[in-house]
């Protein structure tokens, strides 16, 4: 008895939600864009997940130079964009909710698990994203890093199974047609006489517990019809209106944000969590000398760069390099947080460092900063990097001596990597 | 075996897969400590979400088009109305956090460098008058056709 109430209540709720926007078609239309967002913020963060933890046979491109700026910077526009496209889609499905029955046999069960998986975690992976851009660690009691990582793969692969399960209806509803987009979704075998039809009063009987259902399906019953005497929206607007709901809200989200990633958009920064041109050097900053713990190491006059290769080594003072052959690149300094900026970096070459050394052609380097109790403090360099023209130990930033904060006294400048490769408070460069 | 089946097959295999890898990659570098608090956060997603936030939404939903209707407010003014409402919602939702971290204090001035309430002030207000705008348009132009259908 009970179980039926609730079933009631349950289609109630369901015939209730039931509106325009909420069709099959439409929860194909957003679900696509929500997928290729997705796919693109899964397929540039393993870019950068295997950039900064490489499989030994890996090479990575040099060029363009602004490819990891790019690339990241989708990946965190494109995670800002799931807002209101996940939002929209849970919008559609939601009366999908209260289906009932609840469970039908065990593989609709396991549907229902996987999409309560793919939904919890899709929602924790855009929040927790979007906190790591303010680098907000203490709301979240887990590792930012490596629980993004794994999660990436649990919502691909729910993704997937998703999409298996729903492949009659979004086959169907691929292309728009005058059919298929006449009426939303109604809960079966539930009729709005049948629901208006409890706002009547029935007679209470000698059953305490029967008496108790027929007041919460009185109460129910009255709530749902008034619902459901509200004015029926307009098909064809009303689905018009939610497609530009959405794309007005995905426009605003990008262009307000995506300034911290695309010069383009700067002038429209009115939310990113970075601007170009602030900070010292003219450059925003990621980890600070005194964050690192640096301040005194890397102001100590007494600092010299180590570069050794087996045997053969060489130390350099800050002035000794400023005496070798100085190169200026414009390269752009690209977080894993998805700001970036160009800047002008002017040092010597990389190469001719590890000439000085006797490195060989296909060399790659182990370069350690001052810095302590890092995971980035030493850093590997692939040969690609290490002989490329643009890589340099940079000892200016802007026209200015770099910043304490830049990674004075000298710091790596590589095209194409993420800002955590590009080592400060450089200490040792050994050529393996 | 039609196509979709094929392909309905071949999906769930992939899926599977993904999932044993994101379960496996969770076990290898996630701390087993921190297990409890990443459920947490998952099971309170779907509550926060479906719990809350949509049946709020729905609440409002009924609300103005009750207030529409009884108002003979017609539909595409009450979509404006609405849109303007998600729009702002979904941007306080991006925004707020900022503005709370940045007054609790971040690692250095570089970061969330801009002011953030004020930033949001004026983006509301700017949607409030493109939100005027539109509503005005919209009045024009149904004005507009109405003679056009009578004559």
């Amino acid at each position: 008895m009970i179980m039926e109430s609730l079933q009631t209540v349950l289609n109630g709720l369901r015939r209730s939600l039931a509106a325009p926007s909420r069709t099959p078609r439409m929860a194909v239309v957003i679900g696509r864009l929500l997928g290729i967002a997705f796919l693109l913020c899964f397929g540039t963060g393993l870019f950068s997940h295997f950039l900064q933890d490489p499989l030994p046979w890996m090479v990575f491109p040099t060029r363009p130079v602004f490819l990891y700026q790019v690339t990241q910077g989708i990946h965190i526009t494109a995670g800002i964009l799931c807002f209101p496209l996940l939002f929209a889609k849970l919008y559609i499905v939601f009366p999908e909710l209260f289906q009932t029955p609840a469970v039908r046999s065990f593989p609709h069960f396991l549907e229902r698990a996987s999409i309560a998986v793919f939904v919890s975690t899709s929602i924790v992976q855009i929040v927790t994203g979007l906190l790591n851009t303010y680098q907000w660690y203490a709301l979240f009691p887990f590792p930012f890093r490596q629980t993004h990582y794994a999660l990436s793969f649990v919502i691909v692969g729910s993704l997937a199974i998703h999409i298996a399960v729903k492949l009659d209806v979004i086959a169907k509803h691929w292309r728009s047609s005058a059919g298929a987009v006449a009426e939303p979704v109604e809960a079966p075998g539930i009729s709005a006489r049948s629901i208006t039809g409890l706002a009547t009063r029935p007679t209470l009987t000698s059953s305490h517990t029967r008496n108790a259902v027929i007041r919460v399906e009185g109460v129910t019953g009255r709530l749902f019809a008034w619902i459901d005497s509200t004015p029926r929206p307009e098909l064809r607007t009303s689905r018009r209106g939610f497609l530009a709901i959405v794309g007005v809200a995905s426009a605003a989200v990008v262009a307000l944000t995506a300034g911290q990633s695309f010069r383009l958009l700067d002038g429209a920064n009115l939310f990113g969590a970075r601007k170009q041109g602030v900070g010292p050097n003219s450059l925003p900053v990621n980890r600070t000398a005194t964050a690192a713990k640096v301040r005194d190491a890397a102001s100590d006059p007494a600092w010299a760069l180590t570069v050794s290769n087996g045997a053969t080594s060489a130390t350099f003072t800050r002035a000794e390099l400023l005496a070798l052959p100085q190169r200026e690149v414009e390269l752009p300094i690209a977080c894993v947080e998805g700001w970036s900026q160009t800047a002008t970096w002017r040092g010597v070459r990389l190469g001719d460092l590890v000439d000085s050394v006797g490195g060989r052609g296909g060399s790659s380097i182990r370069a350690t900063s001052l810095e302590q109790n890092s995971s980035y403090a030493i850093m590997h360099m692939g040969p690609e990097y290490v002989r490329d023209d643009l890589t340099l130990v940079a000892l200016e930033l802007n026209g200015e001596t770099l910043d304490l904060d830049h990674g004075y006294p000298a710091r790596m400048i590589a095209p194409g990597r993420p800002g955590v490769l590009q080592t400060k408070w450089l200490s040792t460069l050994e050529v393996l | 075996m039609t196509a979709i089946r094929r392909w309905q097959i071949a999906l769930v295999a992939v899926g599977v897969l993904l999932l044993l890898l994101g379960g496996l990659t969770l076990i290898n570098d996630v701390n087993p400590k921190r297990y409890l608090g990443l459920a947490a956060w998952l099971l309170g997603a779907l509550v926060i979400h479906d719990g809350i936030i949509s049946l709020t939404v729905f609440g409002a939903n009924v609300a103005m088009r009750k207030t529409g209707g009884r108002l003979r407010i017609p539909l595409p003014a009450l979509l404006i109305l609405q849109g303007a409402l998600v729009v702002a919602g979904i941007m306080t939702l991006i925004v707020v956090p900022a503005a709370l971290k940045k007054s609790i204090g971040t690692g250095n001035d570089t970061l969330l460098p801009l002011d953030y309430g004020l930033h949001l002030v004026v983006f509301y207000a700017a949607l409030a008058v493109v939100t005027a705008l539109s509503l005005a348009v919209y009045a024009v132009v149904r004005r507009r056709r109405r003679p056009v259908r009578s004559a």
